[in-house]
């Protein structure tokens, strides 16, 4: 047998056995750290947007809350309280406010299920899962935080009120930081 | 080495890129999303803002006064023709106006659509406008010119817009006049004031005039004892050579000359402005509307001046006779 045919000794495929145990490790290690970023970044940018669209949601609803075209005198805010907020509107015009449409948004805030939700008319609509922390806020027209008592606000205290703000995190499995979010709406109704 | 026997490292190594190119593309996609989103709000919010920017512009251009008849009948003050319900609105965005549902005749409330553009970016907005519920300019002093004001000259002024009833409420503005506030700080800093200037639209002290004229009865200025509220209106200048005192709304069409010493509980409007000559004294507990002559000033004090903000005399006023109003957002809706 020549030299060239002998084939590999034992020593030698020991060697290359561990250099590929070696090697496929590293290359595992780092497929595996490649798809942990992709998730992870999947996972941020998920609940950033998620948080980003319930407070385009909630701007959007509170910017039009009194919209009262007859005069008829539309309570823009119908029940105030920590975790939930009822907005009332007569959009169509008809000097009435329709409680089973779109002229009655609800939004709650419930974070023992971790969800923030928008209820139009009685149709429920989850905004946001995942919900660490979700707190409604109600300031006068000083820009003053008006205290919330366990029931709500009561209705002269809701007249007082002239911006509404929302703070929304979102901490879902695998995401270190939760995706934060604040904002404050002006109502556009005159005081 | 035999032919064919090189190991697996190529094939490896190909796997590996293959694996970290995909991830890589992966990653790639997911960023490219987030900035094309990010993109999208952006613009969204510049159109918002674009929209929330027009529409106060529009709304604080609507003319003072009682109803949006005006408004509606266009740019040409025709009614009938192709431009009714177009307001003047700013670069980059329209707006136009047609009565609320169910306003009476002329309307008090209006709906308007505003139309605003930025770059790739459209919003429409629907809003609601009405007047403000207190009468006139949030101002003590509301000018039709402030261009000619003319320093105090040894007089003094003080005018504090502060609520008597809630000291916590925001206070009226010293003055309100059309034209650049800046003319308005440097006249104020010569004074007594609470309150910063405002711009504002001018009085419609024509119409004032007319339905003062119209309304006008018995009662007016008194020399002695308690005034009781009344519709006061002089035809042409008022001079005062002895104290005076008076409530309600005295309407000047002219000059209103103080020499002794006059105290209001109410609204004064004087078309050709106010003077009050040295040792005389000019005591307003409400409001002071005042026109000037072209380019003189709507107030001449080498005397004192002071006004007061008394929501109850205004009310009064207000009262006696409809006082003019400027234009209030009552309520918005995004149309998209």
């Amino acid at each position: 047998m020549s030299a060239a045919e002998r084939g590999a000794g034992l020593v030698e495929l020991l060697v290359a056995a561990v250099l590929a145990v070696v090697v496929l490790g590293m290359l595992t290690a780092a497929v595996a750290g490649g798809a942990r970023l992709l998730t992870t970044a999947g996972r941020r940018g998920e609940a950033e947007d998620t948080a980003q669209l319930a407070l385009e949601a909630l701007l959007f609803d509170v910017r039009r809350a009194g919209y009262d075209p007859r005069g008829v005198g539309v309570e823009p805010l119908a029940a105030a309280q920590a975790s939930r907020l009822v907005l009332r509107a007569d959009l169509d015009g008809d000097g009435t406010v329709d409680a089973t449409s779109e002229e009655t948004i609800t939004w709650v805030c419930n974070l023992a299920a971790r969800r923030l939700s928008r209820l139009v008319g009685r149709q429920s609509l989850p905004l946001a899962d995942d919900a660490s922390t979700c707190a409604l806020g109600y300031l006068d027209a000083a820009g003053t935080p008006l205290a919330i008592p366990p029931g709500g606000l009561a209705a002269a205290e809701r007249a007082r009120v002239r911006s509404v703000t929302l703070t929304l995190a979102l901490s879902p499995q695998g995401l270190a930081r939760p995706a934060t979010r604040s904002i404050r709406v002006a109502l556009r109704t005159a005081p | 080495m035999r032919q064919g026997a090189r190991g697996s490292a190529l094939p490896s190594a190909l796997a590996a890129v293959a694996l970290t190119a995909a991830l890589a593309a992966a990653l790639a996609d997911v960023a490219r999303t987030e900035l094309l989103l990010a993109r999208a709000r952006r613009t969204a919010a510049q159109a918002l803002a674009a929209a929330d920017a027009c529409l106060a512009r529009v709304v604080a251009g609507l003319p003072v006064g009682w109803d949006f008849g005006a408004a509606l009948r266009g740019p040409d003050g025709v009614a009938g023709t192709a431009d009714d319900g177009v307001l003047a609105a700013p670069a980059g965005c329209t707006a136009t106006a047609r009565p609320a549902a169910g306003a009476a005749t002329p309307p008090t409330r209006l709906e308007l659509t505003i139309d605003a553009q930025v770059a790739s970016g459209r919003r429409r907005l629907r809003a609601l406008v009405g007047r403000t519920r207190e009468p006139g300019a949030p101002a003590l002093l509301w000018l039709a010119d402030a261009a000619a004001l003319a320093p105090l000259g040894g007089g003094t002024i003080a005018l504090d817009g502060r609520d008597p009833r809630d000291p916590a409420v925001r206070p009226w503005a010293a003055v309100a006049a059309p034209g650049d506030p800046a003319v308005l700080d440097a006249w104020l800093a010569a004074g007594t004031a609470v309150g910063p200037p405002i711009v504002a639209e001018p009085p419609p002290l024509a119409a004032i005039v007319a339905r003062a004229a119209a309304a006008a009865g018995p009662g007016g200025l008194v020399g002695t004892g308690t005034p009781q509220p009344a519709i006061t209106f002089v035809a042409g200048d008022l001079a005062l050579a002895a104290p005076a005192a008076g409530a309600g709304v005295l309407v000047v069409d002219g000059a209103l000359d103080v020499a002794a010493a006059l105290d209001f509980s109410g609204v004064v409007v004087a078309t050709r402005g106010l003077r009050v000559v040295a040792g005389a004294r000019v005591t307003v507990a409400g409001a002071m509307w005042l026109g000037a002559p072209p380019g003189a000033s709507p107030l001449l004090a080498t005397g004192q001046v002071a006004v007061a903000r008394d929501p109850g005399a205004l009310a009064t006023a207000d009262a006696l006779l409809a006082l003019p109003r400027p234009a209030a957002l009552l309520g918005l809706q995004d149309l998209g």
